[in-house]
């Protein structure tokens, strides 16, 4: 290997290096890592849980949204299990979001030790549009 | 009509099947009839396929909503315009108007090289022919837009017409929307251009730059549709949205970005193979890449593997696409590998300081990118595999890579162009890289007393300082020498010399534009906003704004009702403007959709948006973000395209005995 190529190579490794020292950083910190978990994986988590961010998504619990003031409340289910999420982000929440609709929901935060999560951020999808009824084909 | 649409759609299945297979014999027994009867095949897709278009435009046009597309997509009250554009609002459209994108590109490709490239040719139609072959079965039997209504009948299913259809998605309907999926499109089916020249010179052996000659302006053009497609994409997700930013590190944006990163690097180290003969398996690779990443982003787009705020039905084309994406890695990697010997570089490396260097590490930070962005993008799905947890990276994590990535990137687009080929002295890095790093060492000082301290932000400032600076002495030096040569003006002079190597002015133009998106993106750094509960009379601040909510209206219209705030705009006591964020409730859709309302100037964007009501229904929650810059990025990304097309001109020939 020539001098040139030498020197090419280690300007090369340290790039690599540095890259790779800043992506494992990156993943120390617990806020850029989220978890996805059901609402019923969480209730497995026990005190786990506390320490995680997680991303956890369930369905809406209808009409459980309570809002006051800036504060917003609700509730999302799997089958039995309910999470109580209290709305701590900054962000506009969805407007797929609201009592009326059928909406899977994403929530990213952390449990807190009274059993209620804290959201940092939510995401709503709607339900899918071909499950949904069409007008009847009579007329 | 729908009949007919399917049988059009059906035939394609056995034209791009007939295609492939005589464009594959025709390479083999090297016979121009078969050539010829690949190339009619390629014709033959492109009409059928077209055909196919048109029915279903027919279709959505005149709301016949017997077929699940029309009626999942559009509504009667739906604008005509909106209606023709919803061909690409769905996904079985999408696909189908991807795959006539792909017939349109190899009826093009055909008929272009109808009298030359013959030995080429047979593999290019064969790759292209391949690749709509995939398409085809797609759209044919998995994601077909002519499938009609059900509705179960007791034990039976009988088709049936519904009264209305669900409508257009409110997001959407906005102008950006209506072209971002063609031009992405058109970015993405792009590629296999490139790829199929490729991989038809890595067939026959002939590995001169022959392929790249060809596919140039290929390269080109689906890179700025690509570059242009993605900002589109952030303007939409911008006015659209209304969580006040453009990019979020979300799987569909990556999967967008990822081919762009390859195919930039590209169009960078083919630079140095057409000089040097220097690194010709890794440009084969970068174009083989850039393919498989346009595809690996439908599927990743499209499947669902990765749990995205766009959220896209999840197709179930998962399965077909992995097959495909598998086989176009293991034929193009053995390709590759056999022909390794044939591929060695004509010369060394002779400097690290050296416009080659510049271009390696130039690659290399592409490369790294590149990675980065698809291991935080895949990082669900492989943490998965291998602890069981699903586990997303957030976007801090890719900015803390991408952001000293995209610096040092933008570093050498300054550093790049002035270093000279081979090596270059340092007597000429002194020269000409003293006052450019003088005055942006003076700019970021000026920038500091007025009161900006962010570290990243000021580094990026100095960078993009200095990269312009560099730029424009390029065409102010050239220029200078030009009119003492010919006696033209300062102004013609630049512009004759810019035609004169298009390549290379219009690749400055779009550093510059870079340049001009950095300092948008820098802007983010500035971002502040706030939230208030308000109602009529009410008031708030943020930063050296106040607002004034002046009252609430409701309106009704055929497509929609909505309630929208008025606020009034002051800075310093006096009226800048008013603002008006909106909420609207489709009724087609039964979807709310925010609309935002931006006060928008060069130094920054007043941004509102209407984000809900309290509980009593007296006062409305809205959102107020002060974005700095943002106007920067989307002039930077006008620039670039306009630089992109300049670079596609072809060079001005100046006879010089004709010269006066």
């Amino acid at each position: 290997m020539n001098n040139n190529k030498l020197k090419f190579v280690i300007g090369s490794l340290v790039i690599i290096a540095a890259v790779i020292v800043l992506a494992i950083q990156g993943m120390q910190e617990d806020t850029t890592m989220s978890y996805s978990k059901s609402v019923s994986e969480v209730q497995l988590l026990g005190s786990r849980a506390y320490a995680m961010t997680l991303k956890v998504n369930g369905d809406l619990k209808k009409g459980s949204i309570i809002r006051n003031n800036l504060d917003l409340d609700f509730v999302i289910t799997e089958g039995n299990s309910e999470l109580s999420i209290h709305y701590i982000g900054k962000d506009p929440i969805p407007d797929t979001f609201n009592n009326e609709m059928d909406a899977e929901v994403i929530v990213s935060g952390k449990l807190q030790k009274d059993g209620i999560f804290h959201a940092e951020r939510i995401q709503a999808k709607c339900a899918s549009k071909y499950e949904a009824d069409y007008s009847s084909p009579e007329i | 009509m729908a009949d007919l649409g399917n049988i059009l759609l059906f035939f394609l299945f056995p034209v791009s099947v007939f295609t492939a297979l005589t464009a594959l014999a025709a390479g083999i027994t090297k016979r121009r009839g078969l050539l010829e009867a690949a190339r009619r095949g390629a014709y033959a897709a492109f009409a059928v396929t077209t055909l196919a278009v048109l029915a279903l435009e027919y279709l959505l046009v005149t709301s016949d909503f017997s077929i699940e597309y029309v009626a999942s997509n559009t509504n009667f009250a739906l604008p005509l315009f909106y209606k023709i554009v919803a061909l690409w609002a769905g996904h079985n459209g999408s696909l189908l108007l991807w795959t006539w994108i792909v017939t349109i590109f190899i009826a093009i490709v055909a008929y272009q090289h109808r009298h030359k490239n013959n030995d080429l040719m047979p593999y290019v139609l064969f790759v292209m022919g391949s690749t709509m072959v995939f398409f085809s079965i797609l759209s044919v039997f998995i994601s077909n837009p002519f499938q009609t209504l059900y509705q179960e009948v007791g034990n039976t299913l009988q088709e049936f017409t519904a009264r209305d259809g669900h409508g257009l998605n409110p997001l959407l309907q906005h102008p950006a929307m209506v072209i971002h999926p063609p031009v992405l499109f058109i970015g993405y089916v792009g590629s296999v251009v490139p790829f199929a020249f490729a991989i038809a010179a890595l067939i026959t052996g002939k590995l001169g730059t022959e392929w790249i000659h060809t596919t140039r302006r290929w390269a080109l053009t689906t890179w700025g549709f690509l570059a242009v497609g993605i900002i589109l994409g952030g303007k939409w997700a911008y006015v659209e949205l209304g969580w006040g930013g453009y990019w979020a590190w979300d799987p569909v944006e990556n999967a967008s970005l990822l081919p762009w990163l390859t195919s930039t690097a590209y169009l960078h180290s083919v630079m140095i193979q057409e000089r040097k003969g220097m690194l010709k398996i890794w440009n084969m690779a970068l174009v083989i890449a850039t393919y498989l990443l346009a595809i690996f982003g439908t599927f990743l787009t499209r499947s669902g593997i990765v749990s995205s705020v766009h959220a896209f039905a999840n197709s179930g084309l998962g399965p077909a696409f992995a097959i495909f994406l598998s086989m176009g890695i293991i034929f193009s990697v053995t390709l590759l590998l056999y022909r390794r010997k044939d591929l060695k570089p004509d010369e060394e490396m002779e400097s690290l300081v050296s416009r080659e260097s510049g271009f390696l590490f130039n690659n290399l930070l592409f490369l790294l990118a590149t990675i980065a962005v698809l291991w935080g993008t895949m990082f669900p799905v492989i943490s998965e595999l291998f602890t069981g947890d699903q586990i997303t990276v957030g976007p801090p994590w890719f900015n803390n890579i991408m952001i000293p990535i995209g610096l040092a990137l933008l570093l050498l687009t300054g550093a790049g162009p002035l270093l000279a080929w081979r090596h270059t002295s340092v007597e000429t890095l002194k020269r000409s890289f003293g006052w450019p790093i003088l005055g942006s060492i003076i700019f970021i000082m000026a920038l500091y007393a007025f009161g900006i301290h962010d570290g990243w932000a000021l580094g990026s400032f100095a960078i993009s300082f200095f990269v312009m600076w560099t730029i424009l002495v390029e065409f102010v030096k050239g220029a200078n020498i030009r009119r003492k040569n010919s006696g033209e003006n300062f102004l013609l002079a630049m512009y004759m010399l810019s035609r004169k190597n298009t390549r290379r002015y219009g690749g400055y133009l779009i550093h510059a534009a870079m340049v001009v998106m950095f300092v948008g993106f820098t802007g983010n750094a500035f971002n502040s906003e706030t939230r208030a509960e308000v109602g009529e009379g009410d008031s708030f601040n943020l930063g050296p704004y106040t607002f004034n909510a002046i009252q609430i209206t409701e309106a009704q219209t055929e497509n929609y009702s909505s309630q929208t705030l008025e606020l009034e705009m002051f800075r310093n006591d006096r009226l800048i403007s008013t603002i008006s964020p909106e909420k609207r409730y489709y009724f087609a859709s039964e979807q709310p959709s925010t609309e935002v309302d931006i006060y928008s100037t060069l130094r920054e964007d007043i941004y509102a948006v209407l984000s809900g009501m309290s509980n009593d229904g007296t006062k409305v929650i809205v959102q107020v973000y002060r974005n700095p810059l943002v106007n920067m990025v989307w002039i930077g990304a006008f620039i670039m395209g306009i630089g992109t097309l300049f670079a596609m001109l072809p060079n001005l020939r100046e006879n010089k005995a004709g010269d006066k």
